[in-house]
């Protein structure tokens, strides 16, 4: 079973007195939808960049499938908040990046690139300019152009936090779809508590001061989507509402009111 | 981008007038169209206009000021007869041919140059001082070394140019590298480029923009070094042209080149923006 493996992390900045985090493990397996939510400060960033190779910890291991990270790579791709689409390229270009890098060949990119924004139902944008598409729309080219490596694993930074709130709830659907339909093992920072509770198969909370896991959730509402109840009678749940309070309590634990 | 400005290009839909942020400047409707156009060429009109009337009623004497019919008869002249053995399309394309050449060295060595200063420290650490020393030094002092060190040929008169127009490319072009998104970056890494890969297909279309914008001033700096760098042992130039007449007297040739080097500055000057708005039609977009 291929599993990302965040051990006893702790993460200490450069001229910081007070580590980042401190020895919070998270571990996630192909198939898993692992959210991080936390206050700001609490270090959910700076975990997923961890597992991303992008920063280096100061203790503890960071491994994917027993191998220790130590740099970043296509087997964990990453999704970011402000899409980091490549603005010379057309839409279908950054979708087929990294195909291109590993040289495929120009006929078979495109046929891969447009199957992946059929995928995120931008097919038919393929041709389009970045600065033509609507904010939601780039995060769909970066969700496929994530996808387009195939990776084993996939890091997401608030991928929907600059959305507009409509947007952003259609957004929910659209990944969990992806992920049923890849099979990859996400991991996820987001601030949305419902979105949180939405999508995820695991909820790690954290709190600040420095970084830690204070409580995990298992809900189970992505896979009750995933085996066809449609969102809206989900959120209309009453225990959706008591998952959303308990989760809302864990995360202000502690804070004076 | 500390260099470049955008806001100047039409397509990148900010107006001038709207960038400022006092707040009354803002709600500005059509007011009964006086545009800055207009406002120019009434300007430039009225400067012909004076010109022409101090000549006409001969206030200074024809040898420091011709007048605009004798400058537009001499520049008609000197197309079809050439002044000092060579002829007007003679002297431009000798002065453009040495203009573009020293560009394509400055590209040549400015590129990688401000790619190592943008990309790694000890690039920066060899570079930097090399460039900021050589970059407030008027060509005209250091022309006479390089005709010591390599004669009065045409490599020279190109050297002299291409030195000028080193700095700004080599600098925009670091200003570009440094100025990519570290999201960018990361982004292109966790989708598996490799450090050539980031450079190539992240690092200088992400520098373009600036590189353009670099290549630009160049032109412009490169255009202006032109006059010193024909000062020595040319026989075809406007630069030359302007000085063999001044030591003539010929006044009206002199005015004639100076008008053809603002002309041809203005024209490339509008080429390369054309070209910018062909290839980065992004930029400022985002």
């Amino acid at each position: 079973m291929p599993q990302l493996v965040l051990d006893k992390i702790s993460i200490h900045y450069d001229g910081q007195a007070a580590p980042a985090v401190e020895r919070v493990s998270i571990d996630v397996a192909k198939g898993d939808l692992v959210v991080l939510v936390g206050r700001s400060g609490c270090g959910k960033t700076s975990l997923l960049n961890v597992a991303a190779g992008l920063v280096t910890p100061a203790r503890g291991s960071a491994s994917v499938n027993g191998q220790p990270i130590t740099g970043p790579g296509s087997d964990r791709a990453v999704v970011f908040q402000n899409d980091a689409l490549f603005p010379w390229l057309t839409a279908r270009e950054n979708v087929a990046f990294s195909l291109r890098l590993r040289g495929v060949r120009p006929a078979e990119r495109a046929r891969r690139a447009d199957a992946l924004l059929d995928l995120v139902k931008l097919g038919g944008a393929g041709g389009k300019h970045i600065w033509e598409l609507s904010g939601g729309m780039r995060q769909r080219v970066g969700l496929a152009r994530a996808l387009a490596a195939e990776p084993e694993f996939l890091l997401l930074d608030e991928p929907l936090g600059a959305l507009d709130a409509l947007t952003r709830e259609r957004m929910q659907t659209t990944l969990l779809d992806l992920w049923t339909a890849s099979q990859a093992g996400l991991l996820m920072v987001t601030h949305g508590i419902e979105e949180a509770l939405v999508l995820a198969t695991r909820i790690v909370v954290l709190a600040p001061g420095p970084g830690r896991v204070v409580r995990t959730f298992e809900p189970n509402f992505s896979r009750r989507y995933a085996s066809g109840e449609a969102i809206r009678t989900i959120k209309a749940d009453p225990a959706f509402a008591a998952a959303r309070g308990d989760l809302t309590d864990a995360i202000f634990e502690g804070e004076a009111a | 981008m500390s260099i470049s400005s955008y806001s100047e290009r039409p397509g990148a839909g900010i107006d001038k007038t709207e960038g400022l942020s006092v707040p009354w400047s803002r709600p500005r409707p059509k007011r009964a169209g006086v545009s800055a156009r207009a406002v120019s060429a009434v300007t430039i009109l009225a400067v012909l206009a004076a010109w022409a009337l101090s000549a006409r009623l001969q206030l200074v004497s024809p040898v420091f000021l011709p007048s605009p019919a004798a400058v537009w008869s001499k520049f008609l002249s000197v197309a079809q007869n050439g002044f000092v053995d060579a002829t007007l399309l003679q002297h431009v394309t000798a002065s453009l041919a040495r203009v573009f050449a020293a560009l394509v060295a400055a590209i040549l060595v400015g590129v990688p140059v401000g790619l190592a200063i943008g990309i790694s420290t000890v690039g920066r650490g060899i570079f930097d001082p090399l460039l900021e020393f050589l970059r407030p030094i008027p060509p005209l002092a250091y022309l006479p070394l390089i005709i010591i060190w390599f004669g009065i040929g045409e490599p020279s008169k190109i050297l002299v140019i291409a030195i000028a127009m080193l700095a700004p490319v080599a600098l925009s072009t670091a200003a570009g590298v440094r100025g990519v998104s570290k999201e960018r970056i990361s982004a292109a890494r966790s989708l598996g480029a490799t450090r050539i890969q980031l450079v190539r297909h992240v690092i200088l279309p992400s520098a373009l923009p600036s590189i353009l914008t670099g290549l630009r001033i160049a032109l412009g700096a490169g255009w202006s070094t032109l006059v010193a760098a024909e000062l020595v042992a040319a026989t075809r130039g406007l630069g030359f042209m302007i000085q063999s007449a001044a030591q003539f007297l010929v006044t009206d040739v002199v005015v004639m080149g100076i008008l053809v080097i603002a002309i041809i500055a203005f024209g490339l000057e509008f080429i390369i923006r054309r070209i910018e708005r062909r290839l980065v039609p992004w930029a400022g977009r985002e």
